[in-house]
């Protein structure tokens, strides 16, 4: 009997707090990520080839393979942020959101106080991750294209193009990459 | 006796010929060019080509002062004329130039005056052209990668600033 309770799956509620706690991120969530971080790891590619004059059919190699992994760790970083971010926000929003979803289920007198509870935590934790995700992308991404330009046009300005290039999108990408696993 | 007469003749076809040769009220239509973008050259470049046409009378060899630069002017046409010079891009002034022309018999009164040691804007030109140089473009005041860098670390301060804002 106790062998059948051990593999019993987890409630509804569980998995929500599991899932609340998790470094995993959901498949939508993990698809604007990666979305996003693709679309910012080329934007580079725009700023070497027209403005640097870097020939883009010679170079596309280099350009497709620093992009994947430009991409990899900005998805990462991304992921990071939003992990750290979920429950400051979380925190910060709750009498907000308990306020307002109070105000509006207290009309419902049938509605048990349980279940009201579960629902300004689902909202809580809603809000917490939209927003989360929302900043996280924003957050990376100015930083991401703020140090990029800088690398490129006056840090590595007299290095070659490839060189140039690669450094300054590899290595902004593994810097915030890496800050972001910081708890800060 | 002959001898005497035929000096006199001589003298007298001269002054005609002199008096002909002289312009008189000229009229000057002018065609100007200067340098107006200095972003890929070191130089700023004036030309002055003008049509200068004698109520009556002609000129032959025209001279100008451009600003106490004394100078033969290059005739390209019947009546056509082109005065050219350069300046480095630093030292170009702008605003108008006043270029005066004159005639051999100026220019003569030209030399005579700087050999006296006398003023020669004392001296009358035939008449002057004014180029206007308004100035040249040497490139932008900020550069744009420069723009680009500041917006961007204006908008990663706001980022930096918001997330330690919720982090607190």
């Amino acid at each position: 009997m106790s062998g059948k309770t051990s593999v019993k799956p987890f409630t509804k509620e569980e998995e929500l707090l599991l899932q609340d706690f998790s470094r995993n991120v959901s498949t939508k969530s993990s698809a604007l990520f990666y979305g996003n971080a693709i679309i910012v790891s080329a934007v580079p590619i725009w700023l070497f080839w027209r403005i640097h004059m870097m020939d883009i059919m010679s170079s596309l190699v280099l350009f497709v393979v620093v992009t994947i992994i430009s991409t990899y760790l900005m998805a990462m970083a991304y992921r990071n942020t939003k992990f750290n971010l979920k429950h400051k926000i979380a925190v910060k929003r709750e009498d907000a959101v308990t306020r307002e979803l109070t105000k509006k289920l207290a009309e419902d007198k049938k509605m048990s106080k349980k279940e009201k509870d579960e629902r300004i935590l689902w909202k809580k934790n809603e809000v917490a991750d939209f927003e989360a995700t929302t900043f996280s992308i924003f957050y990376n991404n100015a930083l991401f294209l703020a140090l990029v330009i800088f690398v490129s046009f006056y840090v590595l300005r007299s290095f070659t193009l490839a060189f140039n290039y690669t450094l300054s999108v590899g290595a902004t990408a593994g810097l915030l990459a890496l800050l972001s696993t910081g708890s800060q | 006796m002959i001898g005497y007469a035929r000096i006199g003749v001589i003298f007298s076809v001269l002054i005609a010929a002199v008096n002909c040769d002289s312009c008189v009220r000229p009229e000057v239509s002018l065609k100007p060019f200067t340098t107006e973008d200095a972003t890929v050259v070191t130089n700023i470049a004036y030309i002055a080509e003008f049509d200068l046409k004698c109520e009556s009378g002609s000129v032959n060899n025209l001279y100008a002062d451009i600003e106490g630069r004394i100078g033969p002017i290059s005739k390209v046409g019947p009546t056509s004329y082109q005065v050219s010079w350069v300046e480095e891009v630093k030292s170009a002034k702008t605003g108008d130039r006043v270029i005066r022309l004159f005639d051999e018999e100026g220019y003569v009164a030209l030399r005579k005056a700087i050999r006296s040691g006398q003023d020669i804007t004392s001296v009358e030109p035939l008449v002057y052209v004014v180029l206007n140089h308004p100035g040249a473009f040497t490139g932008p005041w900020f550069r744009s990668e420069s723009v680009a860098v500041v917006v961007g670390f204006i908008i990663a301060y706001i980022a930096v600033s918001s997330r330690s804002k919720l982090s607190s």
